[in-house]
């Protein structure tokens, strides 16, 4: 069985993303982006001390991947005279976040960064269906997924914590399912948000997550 | 549920040629000739498609459709999934100040989707120089499992200013040419490329046997220079072929001609397979790095490459470096390949091995 472990959602003011870095560890990331502070945020929140050392794998979407650092980059290579900063460059790159937060996280096997290609529609629905069918093949202890976006004005953390270890305190089971006729949510980039007030209320047993994007089956959590 | 995967079809447009198979021989016949791009005041040797076409969307556009007639007609619903670190970036350089860039930032698969004339489901990914085998091992762990029966996955990587200046930056690339484990190697030579693999659960003449990936926190730009989480993962991989190292008959290299990545990777490949070392090839002197298209492309041209029983030589390799001791192959074989492994090692710490073999 594959358990939910953690829901957790996060926003931050830009400015206080450095802040929630310092509170985690007890001392700033140097030269790391908004979005992989972003990360280490989270995904220190969803695992426990005592299960940080598990085989993990982290999957990770973005609606604005690091946009504002791209504009950055863009407006040296293009406006400025010279070479961009190497800073300037490595902050484009999404799939440096894994690296970095890997020595505060060393189960950390492997990272997939998926940046979305519409505004407002996410692909938790492949994100979780791959994390199952990783976890049953038992390529990895425990995955987190999770959609980071970060602009001007908010950095935003959503996140999943799957394990095929059933926990005591584990919320809800997950499966995949070919027909799901349960209640279902729409998958929009804040679904673990909804999906934390359908935990948190009586409804329905289960609950599935349609995506537009769906493959052959649908995701079904069943509460614990 | 869990099937064997298969490879059924390969797309290629890169610097060497519009085909896989014209690819495969031009490697065969050495050739490795690179144009140049050009950088404020520095020139670096580059790996341009043969596109004359200078309006970068209408030749991304002539790009991905030479790519789709590769593959011929497929069912517009075959789920897509696109691997690419620098999308259209060249686009909006080329559009200048200011940059509208999109609001999501993989927009352009939607377009890419639609140049491919595919409307099912769409996947980007974005793990720099391994985001082909990271949308390869999505996609077919998808189809082992039965959630799809089949998938494109397409590697584009386009021509741009912003990383080759971000690479440049960094003292990453090399002002002649790309020499894989050779003493003189002195980094890297870009290229771009256009890849397509289309999966599926049908049989075909190759087959995914293992395919993992990985990560190397040692630093944000190169692997642990021990080599120990790349010999990780080509482990894990070939656990899951259920494969001995012996097994291997070749190894396609991530060499491209850095000073620490080779070298990493010479030691994880020293820890896996000791004195039993395959034949060891690098495609980067003829192909360029194509970064994000790197893994799909060098996929494509090394199935052509093994369909034909033609196995180049790699170019740029004449001087062994004693901290390496390990030479890729400097004369063309003729050898019939049962079952090649083939390597990626990724700025940003991303790892990954794929088997193929030959499949009945």
């Amino acid at each position: 069985m594959i358990s939910l472990t953690t829901v957790l959602s996060q926003s931050f003011a830009p400015a206080e993303l450095p802040a929630a870095v310092r509170a985690t560890l007890g001392k700033p990331l140097r030269r790391a982006a908004p979005l992989t502070q972003l990360a280490l945020v989270g995904a220190l929140a969803c695992l426990p001390a005592e299960r940080r050392a598990l085989p993990t794998a982290l999957l990770w979407q973005s609606t604005s991947g690091p946009r504002l650092e791209t504009l950055t980059l863009l407006d040296e290579v293009c406006s400025g005279g010279a070479e961009p900063m190497p800073y300037d460059f490595l902050a484009t790159q999404p799939a440096i976040a894994a690296a970095q937060i890997q020595s505060f996280l060393p189960g950390l096997q492997t990272a997939m960064h998926l940046p979305l290609d519409s505004q407002g529609i996410a692909n938790w629905s492949l994100l979780l269906s791959l994390a199952i069918v990783w976890l049953n093949e038992g390529r990895c202890a425990q995955v987190l997924c999770a959609q980071l976006d970060h602009t001007a004005d908010v950095a935003s953390g959503h996140w999943l914590a799957l394990s095929h270890a059933s926990l005591e305190n584990s919320p809800a089971s997950l499966q995949l399912m070919k027909d799901s006729a349960s209640e279902a949510l729409p998958d929009t980039p804040e679904f673990p948000a909804r999906l934390a007030e359908w935990l948190a209320g009586n409804g329905n047993q289960t609950l599935s997550l349609h995506s537009p994007v769906a493959m052959k089956l649908t995701v079904e959590f069943t509460r614990l | 549920m869990t099937r064997p995967v298969f490879i059924n079809k390969t797309a290629l447009l890169c610097a060497r040629g519009n085909s896989p198979a014209a690819v495969a021989s031009a490697l065969w016949n050495g050739e490795c000739n690179a144009g140049q791009r050009k950088l404020g005041e520095r020139i670096f040797p580059y790996f341009g498609l043969p596109l004359e076409e200078t309006d970068w969307q209408v030749r991304a556009k002539q790009a991905l459709r030479q790519v789709a007639g590769q593959l011929g007609p497929l069912p517009p619903e075959t789920p897509l999934f696109i691997a690419s670190s620098s999308f259209q970036i060249g686009h909006f350089e080329q559009l200048g100040a200011p940059f509208d860039l999109p609001v999501a930032n993989a927009a352009f698969s939607r377009q890419i989707g639609e140049w491919l004339g595919l409307n099912g489901p769409r996947t980007s990914f974005s793990n720099a120089c391994t985001s082909g085998f990271s949308a390869l091992d999505a996609a077919r762990s998808l189809i082992a499992a039965g959630l799809i029966d089949d998938a494109i996955v397409v590697g584009v990587e386009l021509a741009n200013d912003s990383t080759l200046a971000g690479f440049a930056a960094m003292e990453l690339l090399s002002r002649t040419a790309g020499r894989p484990f050779d003493a003189r190697r002195d980094g890297l030579v870009l290229g771009e490329a256009v890849a397509a693999v289309y999966l599926s659960a049908k049989p075909a003449t190759w087959r995914i046997a293992g395919l993992r990936t990985g990560l190397d926190g040692f630093s944000t730009t190169g692997p642990n220079p021990d080599g120990s989480r790349i010999a990780d993962v080509t482990v894990d991989c070939l656990k899951e072929a259920n494969l001995k190292a012996a097994d291997i008959e070749l190894i396609k290299l991530q060499a491209a001609g850095s000073p620490g990545t080779d070298l990493a990777e010479a030691n994880a490949l020293r820890s896996v397979f000791g004195q039993n070392m395959p034949p060891l090839i690098s495609l980067k002197p003829g192909l360029g790095h194509t970064l994000g298209a790197s893994g799909l492309a060098e996929l494509a041209a090394l199935l052509a490459c093994l369909a034909a029983d033609k196995i180049p030589a790699t170019a740029g390799f004449s001087k062994v470096d004693p901290e390496i001791a390990l030479f890729p192959m400097v004369e063309r074989s003729t050898e019939h390949i049962e079952r090649a492994l083939l390597n990626l090692i990724g700025f940003g710490g991303g790892l990954a091995s794929l088997i193929v073999e030959r499949h009945g």
